[in-house]
């Protein structure tokens, strides 16, 4: 058998063989963590172990006697090359490294540059770093009530509110609603996921000095995205930025985001003159990068008593963590929610979303492409099941 | 043929200057190497950084994901929570040793008539595992094969053609055998 010959076979109803299986299967795929170039370093994260703190000192003298380490990054560096924030996919702003204050676990706070994978994870461990804890926030509701601690005070709006978004009528839903003989309503929670890729992220990283193009190997789902994102970052234009995404272990939504970790591989290649590898454990993984939903609804259902729905009412709060930066395929910041009326023949219907910051990682990812569609289906079609119960009659 | 054990750098990616070195004389995928390395180095960076066969892959540094899963003299071990030290004196075997003489190996041909992947990142690791399966169990069931690869995950979710592309190795394996009058 000849695997990845071409095939005398096609049309409807034919299955087609895979181009890039004669690859995998002989563990010749190209990942990320699989490029490699001459003189190439690598880079590795210092993270905070607490959710929301002061950073009060970071000192590095340990880090850059260990053997092999060659430089250390950190947030104030950046601050310098006006580098330390960098904008998210929506219009929210996030930290590369943070200047004064971490507001999530794990949040990356130096980065070592080293010769070896092992002497920057040894680097990485020996940045010291002085925290004062700071109160946490993690449950949305708490974060917009008065007096909570704010957790973005670089914005103007002195609080943890982000957005309001809303659609429909509400005034004739409240009035259909209240007229309806039947009305179901409930809380339902769809905490937070994360999609969990078998390859976790990373980069490599290349200025060809002399011609100024930059070159980025990436693990990502969106190369153009990232390349406006690098050229805004690193005042490179546009042109000059060739992002190559090689095969890709998953990616689920989780590998659309721009990471900080590239951006540091980015900002260690300018400055070194090498080629600079990142690539984060499965725990940095698990821990650090984007999640997805997160949405806590309450939604009420109004029908007759013979089973017909009339009007539907949701209101939702979005649990963001630290910033908005939800993939989104318009300008809506809740993406696709509002198709929860599904197939449904309200008369009348009333949706809201306010969202909130917490002490924790970027949410807002579009896990499988869902863009809050599974947000707005699951609500939906668990309503019909509980009126459904309601009524006694089969939900099918 | 005997080859002669080949000798490999110190992989300049995985030493630190001044580090201790321990020698290592191993076996994979059939040829002989010697190495110098720290006696930290996972087997899994040794394959891939020093010896370059990087179809072996890293998928969890904690011994949950399979993704790096090379028979260690023929069982299946996961190369995350080996030492490349650990390997001295014995044989290891990598995806890319199931290729023999241009020849892919039944479970590498059911992989892909049966659509056994799609990312391909757990894959290696899926077909070493369901490679030392069948040396012990030709016609494993589809719960024998699942509770083998319970191991190994694939984030794909692509299991049930995963397990029917196990199941026909076994089948072409043994067709093999049958046919040749004997091993395959």
């Amino acid at each position: 058998m000849s695997v990845g010959a071409p095939h005398v076979q096609g049309g409807i109803g034919q299955s087609i063989r895979r181009k890039e299986d004669a690859r995998f299967i002989r563990g010749k795929g190209n990942y990320i963590d699989d490029v490699k170039m001459p003189g190439m370093l690598y880079l590795d994260i210092t993270r905070s172990p607490y959710a929301h703190a002061k950073i009060t000192a970071i000192r590095t003298e340990r880090a850059l006697k260990v053997p092999g380490v060659l430089a250390v990054i950190t947030g104030k560096d950046l601050e310098a090359a006006g580098l330390a924030w960098m904008p998210t996919l929506m219009s929210d702003k996030q930290m590369v490294l943070p200047t004064d204050t971490v507001m999530y676990q794990a949040q990356e706070v130096a980065a070592v540059v080293a010769d070896s994978r092992y002497a920057a994870a040894d680097g990485a461990a020996a940045v010291e770093v002085d925290y004062e804890p700071l109160p946490v926030v993690t449950n949305p509701f708490k974060a917009l009530e008065p007096g909570a601690p704010v957790i973005r005070t670089d914005r103007k709006e002195q609080s943890n509110h982000i957005w309001h978004w809303e659609t429909g009528d509400k005034a004739g839903t409240d009035q259909l609603l209240t007229s309806s003989p039947v009305r179901v309503a409930q809380d339902l929670y769809i905490p937070r996921i994360h999609v969990s890729s078998m390859e976790t992220c990373g980069c490599v990283a290349h200025l060809d000095s002399i011609s100024g193009r930059f070159t980025i190997y990436m693990t990502t789902q969106a190369p153009h995205a990232i390349r406006t994102v690098l050229a805004l970052v690193a005042g490179l234009p546009e042109q000059n930025i060739r992002v190559i995404s090689p095969d890709i272990g998953g990616g689920f939504g989780g590998k659309v985001p721009v990471y900080p970790g590239y951006v540091l591989a980015a900002v260690a290649a300018i400055k070194t003159g090498h080629p600079v590898k990142w690539i984060e454990d499965r725990s940095e993984n698990l821990q650090a990068d984007s999640f997805a939903r997160d949405y806590h609804i309450h939604a009420e259902v109004g029908a007759t008593s013979d089973g017909k729905v009339t009007a539907l009412k949701v209101k939702t709060l979005a649990d963001h963590g630290y910033t908005d930066a939800a993939a989104n395929p318009s300008k809506f910041p809740a993406g696709l929610f509002h198709i929860i009326t599904g197939s449904y023949p309200f008369s009348k219907a009333f949706v809201e979303v306010d969202a909130a910051y917490t002490n924790k990682p970027p949410g807002g990812i579009a896990y499988r492409c869902s863009f809050r569609v599974t947000e707005a289906v699951y609500t939906i079609e668990r309503m019909m099941d509980i009126l459904a119960h309601r009524l006694k009659i089969d939900p099918a | 043929m005997a080859a002669a054990a080949r000798p490999v750098s110190p992989a300049a990616s995985l030493t630190s200057p001044g580090g201790t070195l321990v020698h290592v004389r191993v076996t994979v995928n059939g040829q002989p190497v010697v190495a110098e390395v720290e006696p930290r180095t996972l087997l899994v960076h040794f394959l891939r950084e020093v010896l370059g066969l990087t179809g072996t892959h890293i998928g969890c540094d904690t011994t949950n994901c399979g993704a790096c899963t090379v028979h260690l003299d023929g069982k299946p071990v996961k190369s995350c929570t080996v030492l490349a030290v650990q390997t001295d004196g014995r044989d290891v075997r990598t995806v890319e040793g199931l290729e023999v003489g241009g020849k892919l190996s039944p479970i590498q041909e059911a992989f892909v008539e049966c659509h056994g992947l799609q990312c391909g990142f757990c894959t290696p690791g899926m077909m070493m595992t369901a490679t030392a399966l069948l040396a012990r169990n030709p016609n494993p069931t589809e719960d024998e094969v699942r509770d083998a690869i319970r191991g190994n995950l694939c984030r794909c979710t692509g299991y049930v053609n995963i397990v029917k592309a196990i199941q026909l190795a076994g089948q072409k394996m043994q067709t093999t055998a049958a046919g040749a009058g004997g091993k395959p």
